[in-house]
């Protein structure tokens, strides 16, 4: 099949100390990325993981020119965002928005006709493109239905080939699995995996708070939080960070009020969700046999503990020691 | 009717972050009705016209298009802010919620209807004050009474119109064009710009549309032409006893039918 | 290395612009045929307005002014000219405000064209649109109304309207630029609108207007595209000649549109500065 071949940079993407700042009406100010320095090298599959309102959205928005930041330099394969933004974009797909980045009055095969043209796809093999996408997605036999018909999972997938419509070597994925069912959200992974990454040697940078995501796929992955990155390594490397410390999981019945364990917050990372009528606690230490019996007596008059584990630190575990808060919990207040 | 008051309120806090919007609703009416009065100089050479007055019953063909000009703001609201209504909730995503909610959607339009007329009048208000000072326009305290009496008339009907639209963009969901179709021939066949004796067609049409009447009767009143008052009112009060029923009625039915069908939320 | 021709690249990304909007009016059928019948809509009142002023058509008054004395002759063609102006205020200003409320603003704005190729793709189809309406109501309302025109400069109308068009692009990228930043652009729209169309001539000469909004009018394109219209097509008496109509135009047309891309490209920035662009 004919290929549009871009020539790039071994660093893909290069950030120097990137600074978007918004300001709201009373003054003050909100520093959705602040100061955020990164390297990734072709190939690379790179991960962002961070809670809502992290600054993640924002970051991809910047490098991918539909913001302009503040202060510092973004490069994204050689071309500089603010003085050569066609440049960038002529090498970028960029997947954010998800399925409400289609036109839903039209087909798949005219939503991809449409930005062939835009994306500036030559005319002798849009066709031919556009057939291997929708065969790739497998959304042929959708082809000729309007997007308002097809589930949440399938506009993502249309989504995704519209932003593989050129062939670009550089990816930027916003949450591409947000708010979809296990089915698709695992297709859309193995699909970034195996067909993207491993098949096709895109540079990819992914942002997510699912920390499976991140590190299922991601060969490394920088964590941000309040606009900085907090840590950047391998998935490995970062979960051995915490090696002296295990994580006990209190898995208790009822709600449990926060303030229970204020006494105990500022000594070590503790994380509290809660779901289905459940709470969780998870709390890193390198003791978790001296500190059980303080939880239990801590939480025994609010709630029912129904099990206690014992295991080594997940990537969300490393994010609530570094940062103190939870992969799950929403600081959008501050993006 | 908490409800009601609670949706007036709510619509009243978003308009005043729209300061732009409040000063355009104002001014605007008057600057549409400019172009006329121009094309009548064009036309005629000076303020009067004995053709004209062969039609409407007055020559002074200015006062006669700011007439219509300003109260047909009452007539775009209704058939928009209603009609729009419960598209806007679709749009928003609310829609499911509203109607889940122990309150009739009725209620909720009705509210919509009731600011909206609240919003009119201010409007008008401020227009006709503009028009007293600008253009020497006479009103007394004793033409309020009447005047008020046929605009109650006037929005009732036109709350009939609003079901209806209403009703029609949960049906059709794309249904920019039904309201346009509903403003057009509002726009065209009652005499908002001219008087609907002018053609057979514009007259015979005319007389199904409660605004017809509303407007002879408000021109009558504010500029002193000759009108039947008691014919007026009549016909009004029938035409609302006529229009309102069968407006909730359909809206009932559409209602009904989107929720057997499962495309109340459907945007 | 195969090179994307930048030139072919543009103009086939303005053609699937105009391509796409029409195909998502298209499924929203009667919407699309409603559109057709606006324009009788509004010109019908100016019709029988006129006529309820004269009794019937024709207006000596009027004769005096201009040399037509044919009320409804000479307010059509205002009236058709002007209908570009929706091309300007609407449909080029509402294009970006509906790519937001689609949720595809950002898609767009990622792609490798610069900001004027998708103005110029928002203009193409509005124009395409327009025209068509306009060419429909033209045939239906010169038969229904028996209108007689001198078609010696027919070429020369659709030059001049061509030149007024693109001073009206001015306009229209403006407006569209206004969207970015403005909660309330409909308003500024609306208004500059109302004002074209008041001061325009479209159903009156400039005569009849106060001299301060003449001397606005000089500065408007539908001004002198209503004029020289009605001067090829109905003989209406003019006080300056066609080629300064010529003239003017163009010098319109480069202001107009200088100030309207200018203030687009601001409006651009200053949204992905404040990060506002793709919000609806």
């Amino acid at each position: 099949m004919n290929k549009i071949i871009f020539m790039v940079d071994e660093k893909n993407i290069v950030l120097t100390d990137l600074v978007k700042v918004f300001k709201k009406r009373r003054k003050d100010e909100v520093r959705a990325v602040d100061g955020v320095n990164m390297e990734i090298k072709q190939g690379e599959l790179f991960g962002l993981l961070g809670p809502n309102g992290a600054g993640k959205t924002t970051l991809i928005k910047c490098i991918s020119t539909l913001l302009i930041p503040d202060a510092g330099t973004a490069t994204v394969g050689g071309a500089d965002i603010q003085k050569d933004p066609l440049g960038v974009r002529r090498m970028i797909g960029v997947l954010t928005g998800g399925e409400r980045s289609l036109y839903w009055k039209l087909t798949p095969l005219e939503n991809l006709k449409y930005f062939a043209a835009l994306y500036g796809v030559p005319r002798k093999i849009t066709a031919e493109r556009i057939d291997y996408l929708l065969d790739l997605m497998e959304l042929k036999d959708k082809s000729h239905e309007r997007v308002e018909r097809l589930s949440s999972g399938m506009k993502q997938k249309l989504s995704i080939a519209r932003t593989l419509i050129h062939d670009p070597p550089i990816l930027l994925i916003d949450e591409p699995t947000l708010g979809l069912d296990p089915y698709f959200a695992r297709f859309i992974r193995g699909f970034i995996k195996k067909e993207l990454h491993d098949k096709l040697g895109k540079t990819i940078l992914l942002t997510t708070h699912y920390m499976d995501e991140a590190d299922e796929l991601c060969e490394r992955v920088a964590f941000m939080y309040n606009g900085k990155l907090t840590a950047l390594d391998t998935p490995v490397l970062l979960k051995q960070s915490m090696s002296q410390e295990q994580i006990l999981e209190v898995k208790c019945l009822g709600d449990l009020d926060e303030k229970a364990f204020s006494h105990m917050h500022e000594e070590m990372g503790i994380s509290i969700t809660k779901s289905d009528g459940l709470t969780y606690i998870h709390i890193s230490t390198e003791n978790p046999e001296d500190l059980l019996s303080r939880v239990i007596d801590t939480v025994r008059d609010h709630v029912k503990v129904l099990s206690v584990n014992v295991t080594t630190p997940t990537l969300e575990d490393v994010f609530v020691h570094l940062t103190g808060v939870s992969l799950k919990d929403d600081t959008t207040q501050r993006e | 009717m908490r409800v009601i008051i609670e949706e007036i309120k709510k619509d009243i806090r978003i308009l005043l972050t729209y300061p732009a919007e409040i000063a355009f609703w104002i001014i605007s009416p008057l600057l549409w009705v400019v172009p006329l009065v121009f094309q009548g100089k064009a036309l005629i050479g000076g303020l009067q016209s004995t053709a004209f007055a062969n039609l409407a019953g007055t020559g002074e063909y200015i006062p006669y298009v700011l007439i219509g000009g300003i109260f047909s703001t009452y007539m775009f609201t209704a058939v928009w802010s209603m009609g729009n209504a419960l598209r806007n909730e679709m749009f928003y995503g609310t829609l499911e919620h509203i109607l889940s909610s122990p309150v009739r959607p009725i209620y909720i339009l009705l509210g919509k209807g009731l600011y909206n007329s609240l919003l009119s009048t201010f409007f008008v208000t401020i227009q006709i004050l503009i028009c007293v000072f600008l253009f020497g326009l006479d009103i007394t305290l004793q033409k309020i009474v009447p005047i008020a009496f046929f605009l109650v008339l006037l929005m009732i009907g036109l709350y009939g119109v609003g079901f209806i639209a209403s009703a029609l963009t949960l049906l059709i969901k794309e249904a920019q064009g039904v309201l346009h179709l509903f403003e057009y021939i509002l726009f065209l066949f009652t005499p908002i710009r001219y008087p609907v004796e002018v053609h057979p067609i514009t007259r015979a049409v005319s007389l199904f549309i409660p605004l017809t009447y509303a407007l002879v009767a408000l021109r009558g009143i504010l500029l002193g032409i000759e009108f039947d008052f008691v014919k007026n009112s009549l016909i009004l009060v029938a035409l609302d006893a006529i229009i309102v029923p069968v407006g909730i009625w359909i809206f009932m039915r559409i209602e009904q039918r989107t929720k057997r069908r499962g495309t109340l939320a459907h945007y | 290395m195969v090179r994307l021709n930048k030139l072919t690249h543009y103009i086939r990304a303005i053609n699937a612009e105009n391509i796409k909007e029409w195909r998502i009016e298209w499924k929203y059928k009667p919407d699309f045929f409603r559109q057709f019948l606006a324009p009788f809509v509004y010109l019908l009142p100016f019709f029988l307005y006129g006529v309820a002023l004269l009794g019937g058509r024709f207006s000596e008054h009027l004769r005096s002014l201009t040399g037509v004395g044919d009320m409804i002759a000479y307010t059509f063609i205002g009236y058709l000219i002007m209908g570009f102006l929706n091309t300007a205020c609407w449909a080029m200003g509402w294009s970006l405000r509906k790519e937001q409320w689609y949720g595809t603003l950002d898609t767009i704005f990622a792609a490798p064209v610069p900001r004027w190729v998708y103005v110029a793709g928002m203009a193409a189809h509005s124009t395409c649109h327009q025209g068509l309406i306009m060419l429909l109501q033209a045939i239906v309302i010169t038969i229904l109304f028996s209108i007689a025109f001198q078609t010696s400069g027919i070429m020369l109308v659709f030059l001049i309207v061509a030149l007024m068009v693109i001073g009206l692009y001015g306009l229209g990228v403006l407006i569209a630029g206004l969207t970015i930043g403005l909660k309330q652009w409909w308003v500024i729209s609306e208004a500059l609108s109302t004002l074209m169309l008041i001061v325009t001539p479209i159903a009156y000469p400039l005569a009849v207007l106060p001299v301060f909004l003449r001397r606005v009018s000089m500065l408007l394109p539908t001004t002198y595209g209503v004029m020289g219209a009605r001067y090829l097509l109905l003989g209406e008496q003019i006080n300056i000649g066609l080629g300064m109509i010529f003239i003017r135009l163009a010098v319109i047309l480069v202001v107009w549109l200088s100030i309207g891309m200018t203030i687009f490209l601001l409006m651009d920035r200053f949204g992905r500065k404040k990060g506002f662009a793709s919000l609806y």
